[in-house]
């Protein structure tokens, strides 16, 4: 899967403070058997599997590959399923997974992959070529099949398995990402008695078949999500038996968790705080990992939604597709500041549309082109472009009004929430009123259009493709009734073309250069306005994680990365050490909390006889 | 302070207006000298005009440029030092600062919240204990309704469909906190619509209008401020929960603002209880304020509560 978060909008979720996060611990002391009650976590610990417990905080959207596309459950399939191929954790450059080997005809135009014949479905059934060729064919004939990864395969002509290690692609037209398919193959002997794609989650009977480093074995939405480690996994077997994804909507309580010891990886959504990330890092048995993101954190412009038919819908303010506007709007906001004063240096400023972390894909603008900071410039592109102001410095749209920009935030993002109250100011300054909407779901006035701005951010793969596609014209919604993958409607024939161009350029470096002119076109248009690239910083205690793969290897992140390194790799902390705290930790709670009980119950007696003698006499 | 209070001896015959006059200052003093004597109403009203001196000096002691993030003077999270006594928020802003100036958001929302839920309260309940009958029924259902559903959760359920501001979060408390005030004044409009003077200013051709404005609302009163004081205090914690929640405008200082940010940046995890500690005490000696001050008119004008006068 590309994009492992689909817009950020989804990609986080809402916090809905401690009534659901004291739901969460009932749950799970629920569910989790009799004498661990007071110390779930250690439930596993006591029957000596090795569980390898990770707090999240985003929801899953849905666990069928078909429909997933935020980053928790992208990730979880990366451990469910393989790929055909997968990324290297070094450099990120593709490697064998499930397929061996894979040539291009002279043509380019029929793709042959050579199928591993040692990887088998966790029912004991051998994972051939028919499965995978199943799966992409089922994506290119069921349109709800296609809903997540449908970009990949809208250019494929024909998809065949000629025998069970070989798989035959053959493409309409040359296609640059056939070493990058992000596609998790399913099995067909499953997944042929499903009748509605667009309305099967796959996540009523367990466990899941499936053939990558961990089986899913339970889920329960917003509760946990609970993987076994296949035995048989042609990589080898998984050092931890067991990982558990276990949900913190708060943040704060995760970190408590992690200090106490009751996970032993924290991810943060997006992020720890610099506050957090500051405390920790003093605490023995706890390692920060801090990393170059994957993400952009941008400031989108509503460019007036529109639908694939042409048709208008939303209500984004008119005077927002006047190109000098966007450049003041910019021009206005100190990314300097920004990455002082909001992410306290965990962030790198914004430059293009792919984080310098993709140092092939990097561009940055000139001199000349780039939008930096300065609000009487700001104030003059305004002026030029017809805004002026009246007489209570306020500036008016055509129709009159004072303009005042509605900004869409995460309420659960306490970075938006700053940033836009930066913007306030700063865009109050030039005469611009802003009117911050905070929502849990911002999706509905998104996919409607009615916004003016927004904050937005995508995880980048090491093949950009996916996270151009959604700027494309091609990537509108049919209809303003339907969802397309478009990020913010964005549509444009220069950076359209450019985008055809790059997907059917074999020659790497071209295909980069082009790559950075689709950048250099966004960058101009300014609907879609990079002001940082955040920081992952994640944090893990290093007595129950003893060793774990980053990526890239050097100075590289943990959590969501693209593949299964990190968590196929871990490696458990001598077993006798982090279980004998833990475990005296277990049995001093449980022993105080059952003498508790007994006491309770003995005076409770005793009162209750005492007032049974009094009423006898 | 009841309308029929018997006037003290007049000196001089005096026009049926100073009569009035007369007769309300005397029971304002008599108030003042029963309230006098409950020394936890005096220590809450003590609290009260500090915070309310507080609050109506800040633009001069504090000024609103403490709440501007661009004009920030210190470091994010800085702990309390000399020149920020109580240390920085997350932006480098000075909580003490912010503090103060939260006060004026936590009080105003407290009054307009309580008077929003006494107006409501008072009017329905004055219309239900009048008219009786049909409409009375219905009333009392319909508060019966608000009764029982948890006030939180129908005002989250109210700030989360309307738009992020200040208006809203009143809204959200004001309509979801009458009920009380509701019954309580039914109760009152029953007792005193029963009295003989009722139906003598009935018989002189007094309209329902007059009767509820000239006669029962007046001795309504006493009974709705007690309810409105008692209000505020639980609005004032009902707007920082809210704003705990995130429901509140991220843009406005207020308290329950202040400890969300402060949860939102990770201070209870990093221990940064400068930060968590003040909004805290604060939201908490105003509410405890009044309460002590509601408590003590409601003993006041209310003899039977049994407290030693």
């Amino acid at each position: 899967m590309n994009a492992h978060d689909r817009r950020s909008r989804e990609n986080r979720s809402p916090r809905s403070g401690t009534v659901r996060l004291l739901a969460t611990v009932l749950t799970l002391a629920a569910v989790v058997p009799a004498p661990s009650a007071l110390a779930p976590q250690r439930a596993s610990a006591a029957d000596g599997d090795k569980v390898l417990t990770v707090a999240v905080a985003q929801s899953v959207d849905s666990l069928s590959p078909f429909l997933a596309s935020r980053l928790v459950s992208t990730s979880i399939h990366r451990l469910m399923y393989e790929y055909l191929t997968n990324y290297d954790p070094k450099d990120a450059h593709p490697v064998p997974a499930l397929a061996t080997k894979w040539t291009p005809s002279a043509d380019k135009l029929t793709w042959t992959y050579t199928i591993r014949s040692d990887s088998t479905w966790s029912d004991g059934r051998r994972t051939t070529a028919e499965d995978a060729a199943w799966t992409f064919n089922k994506m290119m004939t069921d349109e709800g099949a296609a809903t997540a990864n449908g970009s990949y395969v809208g250019n494929f002509e024909k998809v065949t398995a000629p025998s069970p290690t070989r798989l035959v692609i053959e493409l309409k037209k040359p296609q640059a990402t056939m070493a990058a398919l992000d596609v998790p193959i399913v099995p067909k002997h499953i997944w042929e008695k499903v009748g509605d794609f667009s309305d099967f989650n796959n996540d009523k009977s367990f466990p899941v078949v499936g053939n990558g480093p961990f089986v899913l074995t339970d889920y329960k939405a917003d509760s946990y999500v609970r993987l076994k480690a296949n035995k048989n996994f042609w990589r080898g077997a998984p050092k931890f038996d067991e990982l558990v994804f276990r949900y913190y909507k708060d943040q704060d309580a995760a970190v408590a968790a992690l200090r106490k010891g009751e996970v032993s990886f924290v991810a943060g959504a997006p992020a720890l705080t610099p506050a957090q990330a500051q405390s920790l890092k003093g605490v023995k048995n706890i390692r920060v990992n801090e990393a170059p993101g994957r993400r952009f954190y941008a400031l989108a412009v509503n460019p007036g939604a529109k639908a694939a038919n042409g048709e208008k819908f939303g209500d984004g303010h008119p005077s927002l597709l006047d190109e000098r506007v966007r450049h003041a709007l910019f021009t206005a906001v100190d990314r300097t500041t920004l990455i002082d004063r909001v992410f306290q240096g965990h962030a790198v400023e914004g430059e293009g549309y792919i984080p310098p972390r993709f140092s092939t894909y990097f561009w940055k603008p000139s001199a000349s082109q780039k939008l930096a900071y300065d609000p009487a410039k700001a104030a003059q592109l305004l002026d030029q472009a017809g805004y002026r102001k009246n007489g209570d410095g306020k500036r008016v749209g055509k129709d009159g009004k004072p303009i005042t920009y509605r900004i869409l935030c995460h309420a659960t993002d306490p970075n938006d929430k700053a940033v836009g109250q930066y913007l306030q100011e700063w865009w109050s300054d030039l005469g611009i009123g802003v009117q911050l909407d905070c929502l849990d779901n911002v999706s509905d006035p998104w996919l409607a259009g009615t916004y003016d701005l927004a904050f937005d951010g995508w995880s980048v793969n090491p093949d950009p493709d996916f996270v151009l596609s959604i700027h494309t014209c091609g990537a509108l919604p049919a209809t303003p009734k339907d969802v397309g993958a478009t990020d913010n409607f964005i549509c444009d024939k220069k950076y359209d073309d450019l985008y055809a161009r790059q997907l059917a350029e074999y020659d790497p470096a071209e295909r980069a250069n082009i790559v950075k002119q689709m950048e250099s076109r966004l960058y101009d248009l300014g609907y879609m306005n990079v002001m940082a690239y955040p920081n992952a910083v994640e944090a893990y205690r290093t007595d129950q994680i003893k060793s774990i793969t980053t990526m890239p290897e050097k100075a590289g992140n943990i959590y969501g990365q693209d593949g299964y390194w990190s968590w196929w790799s871990a490696v458990p902390a001598s077993a006798d050490s982090s279980s004998d705290d833990s475990g005296s930790t277990g049995v001093i709670a449980g022993t105080v909390g059952g003498l508790a009980v007994v006491l309770g119950a003995v005076v409770f007696f005793v009162m209750r006889r005492r007032a049974g003698a009094e009423d006898r006499e | 302070m009841t309308a029929e209070t018997t006037p003290p001896a007049a000196r001089a015959p005096a026009g049926p207006r100073q009569l009035a006059r007369q007769r309300r200052r005397a029971s304002l003093v008599r108030f003042w000298n029963r309230y006098r004597s409950h020394r936890a109403g005096l220590l809450g009203l003590a609290l009260l005009a500090l915070f309310a001196l507080a609050a109506l000096t800040a633009p001069l002691t504090v000024g609103p440029d403490v709440a501007s993030v661009t004009e920030a003077p210190g470091r994010p999270m800085e702990s309390p030092s000399g020149d920020f006594p109580l240390g920085t928020d997350r932006f480098g802003r000075d909580l003490l600062g912010l503090l103060i100036w939260g006060t004026r958001v936590s009080l105003l929302i407290g009054l307009l919240a309580a008077l929003l839920s006494v107006v409501i309260g008072a009017l329905v309940g004055i219309t239900a204990g009048h008219f009786r009958g049909v409409y009375d029924t219905v009333m009392m259902r319909v508060t019966d309704w608000f009764l029982v559903m948890p006030t939180l959760v129908l005002a989250i359920a109210l700030a989360t469909v309307m738009s992020r501001s200040l208006g809203t979060i009143v809204l959200a408390i004001g309509v979801t906190s009458w009920p009380t005030t509701a019954r309580l004044v039914r109760a009152q409009t029953l007792a005193v619509e029963s009295r003989p003077y009722i139906e003598r200013a009935k018989a002189l051709g007094g309209g329902h209008r007059h009767v509820m404005s000239r006669h029962v609302l007046p001795n309504v009163m006493p009974l709705v401020l007690a309810q409105a004081t008692l209000i505020i205090s639980s609005s004032i914690l009902a707007e920082a929960t809210l704003a705990f929640l995130g429901l509140g405008d991220p843009t406005v200082v207020s308290w329950g603002g202040l400890l969300q940010e402060a949860r939102e940046a990770g201070a209870v995890s990093s221990g940064d209880w400068w930060y968590l500690v003040p909004p805290g005490i604060a939201i908490a000696v105003v509410a405890l304020a009044f309460t002590l001050c509601g408590r003590a008119v409601e003993s006041v004008l209310n003899p039977r509560l049994g407290v030693a006068r």
